[in-house]
This record gives structure tokens, C-alpha cells and sequence, in this order.
């Protein structure tokens, strides 16, 4: 074999290698994950509060999951509304305008900001400033601001992708602009949008270091009152593990915060596809 | 008909002007953190001196009087960044190759929703697998007292990173026109040749664009490096020593530093650093990326 043919092989050995390496990083967590936690989930684990001493050894975890589905809400209802008018806006009416462009640099760039430096701007302003104190209404701000470029990105995209004979078509009929936008534009966007906010979701619900400084208690009931400090799932298993509580419980709640979000992250990329089969159309 | 139709009107132009403004404003959102950010630190730079804040070695935010040095932290966060992207880079790149190139049709589909699972998986969950596993590992082989270090965190960071490089560099890969894929084949290159001294040195704009993003991400990300790194205070010396990275040193400390003190307008200050410098990046990709819009070069 010449020197030529032995460094295709490599090469390509290579590049197999590092292919099939995502999907074992992939297969090994779930696999890990289910073998060492599998065994600790059942009904009294997923609707039982933390017992034992210190709390939270024993018991359940079901005050973290309240918690983080009150934050993931709350996120949702903060960045939702504003989040799609934007989009709207940068889709259908700023293209011709100056604003868009910053609008669209700026929107873009926020999605790069770190996490904690969310959580330490809401902490400045909401827990001190505003007084509101580590609590479930500051968690919930943090992670809107977080995901608010999220939504705006997909969502636009999502707008973007539709068709735009669909508009001209429509301009042509003499249709009115909010009549194209309402019942022609949006609801072909919509699985999209929808897909965009999953994702949103997704990742509210698996972000630890903007609550851990605005919203999370080691031990609260997370009943939903605003001003109330609550637990979360990712911050739980922060505590679990970091204050060596228990490590079965520990695997036990990845395992659950992760089936959780892969089951959301795959709805979103089913509505994904979704939405690139009916722009095929 | 005549009133309906003004009375629609003006409601679409009220629409319009609200979407206008909420845009506007979402848009002033960022600027807002960062001149928060600013404010709630401004001291720091104009009493301490911002020098002295870049390049102190010490941090001790309670002394009397306080010494607030980030330098430990700077160069904690920067190392265990580029060590990541060391670590995740060549696996990156070849993946991206690999499904561009040389991936069955079925195989790349099954990947390319395993990227996106990967990048779903919380950075908590990372972090624990990482302290759960590896740092156990590393203390039981290397008969450590901790296995907690600068690598310890970048290896885990190159995973999380991982999805992102490979995601936007095939992107870049499958841009290239495929008249240079028929030119190269038909001239008897073999394909990993093609691959590698044509099809990489098209797309290495768009592939360059990919690790600055993942740098920034790694620069960024709090509970991998908070459960990996060890958390010290010294300047770490090899990438086998323990830091502690900006987003671990303000996870830690914003909840005990008092409103008001030097301790907690440092810590702001270490945000807006840390702002500045992921900003700085994402700045430095559009500017990369804007040049050739697909992220192809043109020859």
C-alpha cells in the first residue's frame, strides 16, 4: 500500500470516528443516566417531597417540578407576546427599514450573553432594587429575558420561511396587510413558532445558573406564590449533588429533568419538520 | 363601507406601530444590561482602576481594605475555553466532514437530531455526569486527593460545544457549490483528499465562524465549570490545576455579597468583563461571517 492510500484510510477512519462519536456521547448518558437512576423512579419519587435528613436526602422531588414548571410559565407569559411581535415586526414590516437591522444585530447578540450575567442583572435590579427578594417572580424574569432572543430568532425564521408568493399573491388581491399576515402568513408559520417556543421551554427548564441567584431554595413547598423563593429540578440536582445529599437522587433527577427535555426537544424538531413540509408545498 | 374600512385601517396602523415599539424596545434590551451592568459597577473603574481590577492576582473581597484582582479568574476562563475548543475542535471538524462528505444519507439523519438532543441536555446535567464521572475517574487512575481541574472542565465543555461546531461547520461544508465537488472527483482525487484541500479550505470562514461561537459559549457557561474546575483563587499554573472561571466566581459569591460593598460592585464589574468579552466575539464573527455571507470564500 503506497504512503497516499494510507493516509486516505486515516482520513476517512478518522471521520467515522468522529461521526459515530456524537452518537455515543448521546447513548452513553442516556444509558448512564437510566442504570444508575432508573432504578430510584417511581410514583413516590416523582410526587413526593424531599424527606429525610438532611432534607432532601430521602423523598421525593416533586415541589422541584411545580417550581420549574411555575418559572418555565412565567418565563413563557413574559417573552411570548413580545417576543413574537418582534418577530412579526422583522419579517413582515421592518424589512425596508432602518430599525430592523439594529433591531436584528442587537436581538442576535443577546442570545450570546451568558446566563449568569442574566441572573446577575435581575438580581440587581429585581431581588435588590425592586425588592421582590429571591423569588419566584425574579426567576421567572430572568429566564423570559433569556429565552426572549430564542423565540424572536425561531420565530422569525419561521415567518421568513413562508413562501413569499403567498405575499405578493395577496398584495396583488389588494388584501389588507393584517388580513395576509393573521389568516395567510401565521398559520403556515405556526408549527414553526410553536416549534421555536418548545425550544424556549426546553432550555427555561434546564437552566440552573440564572435561578440559582434569583428564584431557587434549597427546600420550599414552590406553590406558586410570586414573592416566594422556589425549588427547581436543575437547581435540586445542583444540591444534591454539590452538598452530597444523595446521589442516587441525584441520578434519579437528571434522569427525569432529561427524559423531560428530550421528550420537548423532539416535539420541537417533529414540529420543525412539520413546518419544512408545509413550506415544501 | 367607507367607515369600516378606515376603521380598519387605523386599527392595522396601530398594530403596526405597536409591534414597531415593542421592537424597538426588545432591541434596547441588551444595551440595557450592559449599562446596568456598568452603572451598578462603575467604582470599580473609576476608584479601584480597572487595570489594577484586570491584572490584580488577588481576590479578597472581605480584607479590610478589600483586594480585587480578576486576573486568576481571567486566565481560569480563558484556558479552560480554549482548552475546550482544543479538545473539541479536530472531533468537531471531523464530524461536520463526516456527515457533509462521507455519511450514508440515513446516518447523517439519524445524527443531525442527536446534535440537537445533545445541545438540549441541560449544562447542570453536564456538569453532574462530568463531577459524577470523569473527576471520580481521574482521582481513582491518577490516585488523586481531587480530580477537579481546568481539564476536567474543558473536556466536558468540548462535549457541550461539540453539537454547535458541527452543526454551523456543516453548514459551511454543504455551502460550497457542487461544481468543485464534480471538478475535484473527476480529476481522480480520492475523497478524503477533495475533503481535506478543497472542500475545508472553502468553507473555513464559515468553519472559523463555528469555533468563535463555541468559544463564546464556553467562555459563558456557569455549572460545568462551577462542579469541574475546583474553584481557587490562584493563578492557574497548567491546565491541570484548579480555577475558578468568571461565571463560577459570581454564581458563588453574588448571593453573600452585601448591596453596596466594593465585594458585590466587583462582582458586577467581573459581568460586564465577561459581557464584553462574549459580545467582543460575536461582534468578531459577524464581522468574519459578513464578508461572505454563506461562509464560502470565493477564490
Amino acid at each position: 500500500m503506497n504512503k497516499r492510500n494510507l493516509t486516505d484510510y486515516l482520513l476517512t477512519g478518522f471521520f467515522w470516528v468522529s461521526g459515530l462519536f456524537i452518537l455515543l456521547v448521546l447513548v452513553a448518558i442516556l444509558a448512564y443516566l437510566i442504570w444508575r437512576g432508573g432504578a430510584f423512579i417511581n410514583m413516590e419519587f416523582i410526587l413526593g417531597s424531599p424527606a429525610g435528613y438532611p432534607l432532601g436526602s430521602e423523598g421525593g422531588i416533586f415541589p422541584a417540578i411545580k417550581g420549574t414548571l411555575w418559572l418555565v410559565l412565567l418565563a413563557l407569559i413574559f417573552s411570548i407576546i413580545p417576543g413574537l411581535a418582534t418577530a412579526i415586526y422583522l419579517s413582515e414590516y421592518g424589512r425596508n427599514q432602518r430599525l430592523a437591522e439594529p433591531v436584528n444585530l442587537l436581538v442576535q447578540s443577546m442570545t450570546g450573553i451568558p446566563s449568569i450575567v442574566v441572573g446577575l442583572f435581575v438580581y440587581a435590579l429585581c431581588v435588590v432594587k425592586l425588592r421582590w427578594g429571591i423569588s419566584l417572580l425574579a426567576g421567572g424574569v430572568a429566564l423570559s429575558l433569556m429565552v426572549f432572543p430564542v423565540i424572536v430568532v425561531t420565530s422569525r425564521d419561521a415567518l421568513l420561511a413562508v413562501n413569499d408568493n403567498y405575499r405578493l399573491v395577496a398584495k396583488a388581491l389588494g388584501v389588507s396587510e393584517s388580513y395576509t399576515l393573521w389568516r395567510i402568513i401565521l398559520p403556515r408559520a405556526v408549527p414553526g413558532i410553536l416549534a421555536g417556543i418548545l425550544l424556549a421551554l426546553g432550555y427555561a427548564a434546564g437552566a440552573t445558573a440564572p435561578i440559582m441567584v434569583t428564584a431557587a431554595a434549597i427546600i420550599a413547598s414552590s406553590s406558586g406564590v410570586l414573592l416566594e423563593p422556589v425549588m427547581a429540578l436543575p437547581y435540586h440536582l445542583y444540591i444534591l449533588f454539590n452538598e452530597h445529599m444523595s446521589l442516587d437522587n441525584a441520578y434519579a433527577t437528571a434522569l427525569v429533568l432529561v427524559l423531560m427535555l428530550l421528550f420537548i426537544n423532539a416535539l420541537a424538531l417533529w414540529l420543525h419538520s412539520m413546518q419544512e413540509r408545509n413550506n415544501a408545498r | 363601507m367607507h367607515l369600516a374600512q378606515s376603521k380598519t385601517n387605523t386599527r392595522e396602523k396601530f398594530f403596526v406601530a405597536g409591534i414597531t415599539i415593542i421592537a424597538a424596545l426588545s432591541s434596547l434590551l441588551l444595551i440595557a444590561v450592559v449599562f446596568f451592568m456598568l452603572q451598578e459597577s462603575l467604582p470599580i473603574w473609576l476608584d479601584t482602576g480597572g487595570f489594577k481590577f484586570l491584572t490584580g492576582a488577588n481576590w479578597r473581597p472581605v480584607a479590610v481594605p478589600p483586594k480585587l484582582g480578576i486576573a486568576p479568574m481571567l486566565v481560569s476562563t480563558m484556558w479552560v475555553a480554549l482548552g475546550a475548543l482544543l479538545i473539541a475542535a479536530p472531533l468537531g471538524f471531523g464530524c461536520a466532514i463526516f456527515m457533509a462528505e462521507f455519511a450514508p444519507a440515513w446516518l447523517a439523519a439519524v445524527i443531525r437530531p442527536v446534535l440537537n438532543m445533545l445541545t438540549g441536555i441541560p449544562s447542570v446535567v453536564y456538569g453532574f455526569l462530568g463531577a459524577a464521572v470523569l473527576v471520580k475517574f481521574f482521582e481513582v487512575t491518577f490516585d488523586l486527593a481531587s480530580g477537579e481541574s481546568l481539564f476536567a472542565a474543558s473536556l466536558v465543555l468540548a462535549v457541550m460545544v461539540l453539537p454547535f461546531i458541527v452543526a454551523n461547520s456543516e453548514a459551511a461544508l454543504r455551502a460550497v457549490p457542487a461544481e468543485y465537488r464534480y471538478a475535484g472527483l473527476s480529476l481522480g482525487v480520492s475523497k478524503p483528499y477533495f475533503a481535506l484541500h478543497i472542500l475545508v479550505p472553502m468553507a473555513r470562514k464559515g468553519m472559523l465562524g463555528a469555533l468563535v461561537l463555541a468559544f463564546g459559549r464556553a467562555m459563558g457557561e456557569t455549572m460545568a465549570v462551577l462542579m469541574l474546575a475546583g474553584n481557587t483563587l490562584l493563578v492557574p499554573t497548567s491546565w491541570f490545576s484548579k480555577g475558578e472561571p468568571l461565571p463560577a466566581l459570581i454564581a458563588l459569591e453574588l448571593g453573600s455579597a452585601t448591596p453596596g460593598t466594593l465585594h458585590y460592585q466587583a462582582l458586577f464589574a467581573a459581568g460586564l468583563v465577561l459581557v464584553v468579552l462574549v459580545i467582543a466575539v460575536n461582534v468578531i464573527i459577524n464581522i468574519i461571517l459578513r464578508r461572505t455571507r454563506s461562509g464560502v470564500n470565493s477564490i
